[in-house]
């Protein structure tokens, strides 16, 4: 492992380089985490968001929520949610959340993955440095958490005027809302940059 | 953006080859315009409404603050409370949060630093979570198409509404809250 880091939030070096396996490191000024080290992360990460991806293309496939009131049934897929602002007027609010919940989660997943393969293996590849700078950009401004809360929210506003039913797709979305979690927090960004460059020095 | 130390005069992340400054630039002028942004849009998004509801021919629109009001009347405080959270007061406090810090790191105020800290990293955490609204109004409109019966449809609080949330996440990550710190650090090479 290599030399000291900066904190992030205050600029203090700090030297993180003895963090051993399950332990975790935070600035002694300021408090704000700096890293946390697993062994196997690149397994961890790699489990993850394969079966991350997976359960994003069974949410996709199948009907996500269903309403029904007075004989009239509406079923609606994961991809027809953004689509409806689209089609009422609304194109960039529809763009904003396609991207949010589902375009931006699906590449951060694809390029974890793509990251951990191409680490697995053991030599430096030119594709490794963009992939990971890809990857702590896109975390950032992936919603998918938030959108399960606000599913919950609108069922709760809707149950009152008609039945609803929730689909496949919901419980499929809700799985692939935990790998997704579960995979950008077992990615430690210190930990992959000193992997990356550990490569590049060989 | 790799957390690579390198030399101050250098120019380009060795490491990841990123562009490099000691500090964010312009730090405090950015994240002051996004607010003062973020601020104008916030009052229209407040008062028009976020969506309309059309039941049996008569339509109706829910501000924000209306969607709030028909879920206590619909008995479900607990997800009123958590809308009113995540869509009144979270972009509401997160604004006077950030003019708060870049008016302490105006006034090169030494106080409080560890709380200003954690105050900074509660705003960009908690920034995202006040999309849940826009969330909501999105499977609604997708979701209650009934033909004549019931049928939402969006309003343009909606849009305005995402713009703050967008804009105040943009201003909290283009503000650098390594300035809080570089006072204290200042103030003690004085001494």
């Amino acid at each position: 492992m290599g030399s000291d880091t900066a904190c992030q939030s205050c600029d203090l070096l700090v030297s993180v380089a003895a963090t051993k396996h399950g332990e975790s490191a935070s600035c002694p000024r300021c408090g704000c985490f700096l890293t946390r080290c697993y062994d196997d992360a690149n397994h961890r990460v790699l489990a993850y968001s394969s079966a991350g991806l997976m359960f994003l293309l069974f949410a996709s496939s199948y009907s996500f929520l269903s309403l029904s009131r007075s004989g009239v049934e509406n079923k609606i897929t994961l991809l027809q949610t953004p689509a409806a602002l689209w089609s009422y007027g609304m194109p960039e609010v529809g763009a904003l959340v396609a991207a949010f919940i589902i375009v931006i989660p699906a590449t951060v997943l694809a390029m974890m993955a793509a990251l951990c393969i191409l680490i697995n293996q053991g030599r430096y590849h030119s594709w490794l440095v963009p992939l990971a700078k890809g990857i702590f950009l896109g975390q950032h401004w992936s919603m998918v958490e938030v959108f399960i809360i606000a599913v919950i929210v609108a069922l709760v506003k809707i149950a009152a005027m008609a039945t609803v039913v929730i689909g496949i797709s919901f419980w499929a979305y809700a799985a692939f809302t935990v790998c997704f979690t579960l995979a950008v927090s077992s990615l430690d960004r210190y930990q992959c940059w000193e992997r990356i460059e550990a490569l590049k020095a060989q | 953006m790799c957390l690579k130390l390198a030399p101050a005069d250098v120019r380009q992340c060795p490491r990841c080859g990123s562009a490099m400054h000691v500090r964010k630039n312009d730090s405090i002028q950015r994240t002051l315009a996004l607010l003062i942004t973020a601020c104008l849009l916030y009052i229209p998004a407040n008062l028009y409404p976020v969506m309309y509801t059309d039941s049996l021919g008569s339509a109706e629109g829910t501000t924000i603050m209306g969607g709030v009001v028909l879920l206590i009347n619909l008995g479900s405080a607990p997800v009123a409370l958590v809308i009113f959270i995540f869509s009144v007061m979270v972009p509401s406090a997160k604004l006077m949060a950030m003019f708060y810090l870049v008016w302490s790191v105006q006034q090169q105020s030494s106080l409080d630093l560890r709380k200003r800290s954690t105050l900074y990293r509660i705003t960009e955490f908690v920034g995202k979570w006040s999309m849940v609204d826009i969330f909501v109004v999105t499977i609604l409109v997708a979701l209650v198409q009934l033909g004549g019966i019931l049928t939402i449809k969006p309003g343009i609080a909606a849009l305005l509404f995402a713009g703050v949330v967008i804009i105040t996440m943009i201003a909290a990550e283009n503000f650098d809250s390594r300035l809080i710190w570089d006072n204290m650090e200042e103030k003690n090479s004085a001494n």
